[in-house]
């Protein structure tokens, strides 16, 4: 199979710091791959790899079936990125930046420009200077530059970055339709989980410079864990019924918590019992953890 | 060709779009400017004491009120003015990229690498040309208006070509304050190189080996200092060649090949 992305065994270092280690990544085409992991977990130095524009200490990168070089070489006609924080030309207006994007990406068809600032909303903002743009505009200038030669393969930086809620289900909205339409792969690396969960057909997770955990996202959906959650009045009464009844229960908050398949699959049975304590519950429900629980807990971070 | 024909029209649009184009213009043409007042004052000093334009304790032993004086006023402006102005325009060209954070957007096109850079050069040498170009004839303009005496074709031709050669000179130089602005990542390590070269060389000459230090040779080339002005030879013009594709060499082997980490 050839993969949209490939790296084998890649792996970056900066003096003693090990930035990336010993990564290998498959991403298949037309996949939206979500990429999360903490603060300095090595997302965007994997992104800068991926592009490039950093040379691997030891391992190689693949593109769209082209290995990538530190000299520039790789299949970039047809990739699109954004790395970081988006940037531009501040005393250029919005168009004179994607102008200069498309001549440099070599695309003849002058519409291209106008065609990407309609398709990010930013044709109020065409003529305006970038530098003079929100937070989220400069966002949409950002995507707008990588989708501006309409390119197979999109890696992105967290690239809900800075947008508002109706912008972040906008874009959300915009990457699958290229994904599930186009075919367009996309590589995302982002914090907002919810939004990798939504969008991520695949996910892996990157932890101290490590991939530890690389699933699709409906296995995701079988191994995440199950808890039954449980208030009452009388919280003690309700613990010590259960108890009594064989249940290890743990408190959370104000809140008993189950994990037992027994009480996971028969939560009426819980009730009853609870009922028959004279401790009704107030609130019985089976919660799964979302997907920044297991990050959470897969990390470390959180027991 | 396509390609370098973007990257210089992006470059160019960049430039055209910044205040420092006018910035530089307006700094450059204050030497034609400052040129032509010294003609006045040369040409009749106790009339500019009594106007209050010189003190009257001024010293006015150097120079005559001709145009080969005038014109070697401008060469040696370029030479001395143009190592800081020039290298001003060189740390901005390569130096904005990583000052704005666009550098990172440069590295992964179907657009080669070295062909911005080489057009990020090109602009430069562009730029600096027409600089040159500028106070040359804005000189021609002011020397005129002044009315200073001894103007011949020939002797305008000398004075284009040697206001060129110095222009040249200088700006053969500024690729290690490109490679300066791209390895440093911005504007401070090119100012600080340019400062530093500039101290070198004043040294250099003092100790009568100017003519075999690069950032030392426009200057000498100009007559600034008539003294060591005989001591440049071929090797003096060689040496700035070497430094000019040594620098050329470095920067575009950085950009080609250093990790893009930030």
């Amino acid at each position: 199979m050839k993969f949209a992305i490939e790296t084998n065994g890649l792996s970056k270092s900066y003096g003693q710091v090990r930035a990336v280690d010993s990564v290998n990544l498959r991403v298949g085409p037309g996949e939206i791959y979500g990429f999360i992991g903490l603060n300095g977990a090595g997302k965007t130095t994997t992104i800068r790899a991926l592009l490039g524009m950093i040379r691997p200490s030891v391992g190689s990168v693949k593109v769209l079936g082209q290995a990538v070089g530190p000299n520039g070489h790789g299949p970039w006609r047809q990739v699109g990125h954004l790395v970081e924080r988006p940037a531009a030309y501040p005393e250029l207006t919005v168009r004179e930046n994607l102008e200069i994007a498309r001549r440099l990406h070599g695309i003849s068809d002058k519409s291209a420009t106008s065609h990407v600032i309609e398709r990010l909303g930013l044709a109020s903002y065409a003529d305006r200077k970038a530098g003079t743009l929100s937070t989220g505009n400069f966002q949409r200038l950002g995507l707008a530059r990588a989708l501006l030669h309409a390119p197979e393969l999109l890696i992105l930086d967290e690239p809900a970055n800075g947008l508002d809620p109706a912008g972040v289900v906008e874009i959300r909205e915009l990457l699958a339709g290229l994904a599930h339409e186009k075919g367009v792969t996309v590589f995302m690396s982002s914090h907002i989980l919810t939004e990798v969960d939504r969008l991520a057909t695949r996910i892996g997770i990157i932890h101290e410079g490590r991939l530890i955990e690389e699933l699709e996202a409906e296995k995701l959906e079988e191994i995440r864990s199950r808890r039954l959650e449980i208030k009452a009045r009388n919280l003690q009464a309700a613990q010590s019924a259960l108890t009594q009844a064989g249940f290890a229960v743990k408190t959370s908050e104000s809140t008993l918590v189950l994990r037992e398949a027994r009480a996971l699959d028969a939560p009426d049975e819980v009730a009853t019992l609870l009922v028959n304590a004279g401790t009704p519950p107030t609130r019985l429900a089976v919660e799964q953890e979302d997907l920044e629980e297991y990050f959470l807990r897969l990390t470390g971070e959180k027991e | 060709m396509n390609a370098f024909l973007a990257a210089l029209w992006a470059e160019t649009l960049k430039a055209r779009r910044s205040k420092i184009t006018l910035l530089t213009a307006v700094g450059f043409l204050l030497l034609p400017f400052a040129g032509g007042l010294f003609m006045i004052i040369l040409k009749n000093p106790a009339q500019a004491r009594a106007m209050g334009l010189i003190s009257t304790k001024a010293q006015l032993t150097a120079g005559v009120a001709d145009w080969p004086s005038f014109f070697g006023m401008l060469s040696q402006g370029i030479a001395a003015g143009g190592a800081i102005l020039f290298a001003l325009i060189t740390a901005w060209v390569f130096g904005r990229e990583f000052s704005d954070h666009t550098a990172k957007e440069l590295l992964a096109l179907p657009t080669p690498r070295w062909v911005i850079v080489g057009a990020k050069f090109v602009l430069t040498a562009l730029w600096i040309l027409g600089l040159t170009l500028l106070i040359f004839v804005v000189g021609l303009g002011i020397g005129t208006a002044v009315d200073i005496p001894g103007w011949s074709l020939e002797l305008e031709w000398t004075s284009f070509w040697s206001v060129l050669v110095t222009a040249l000179l200088t700006f053969m130089l500024m690729p290690f304050v490109a490679l300066f602005a791209s390895s440093g990542r911005g504007y401070l390590p090119p100012l600080g190189w340019t400062i530093l070269a500039l101290v070198f060389a004043n040294i250099v000459s003092l100790l009568g080996w100017g003519d075999w230090f690069p950032w030392a040779i426009p200057v000498l080339v100009s007559g600034m200092v008539k003294s060591h002005a005989d001591q440049v030879g071929l090797h003096s013009y060689l040496v700035v060649l070497v430094a000019f594709f040594v620098g050329v060499a470095a920067t575009f082997a950085w950009w080609q090949s250093a990790d893009q980490a930030r």
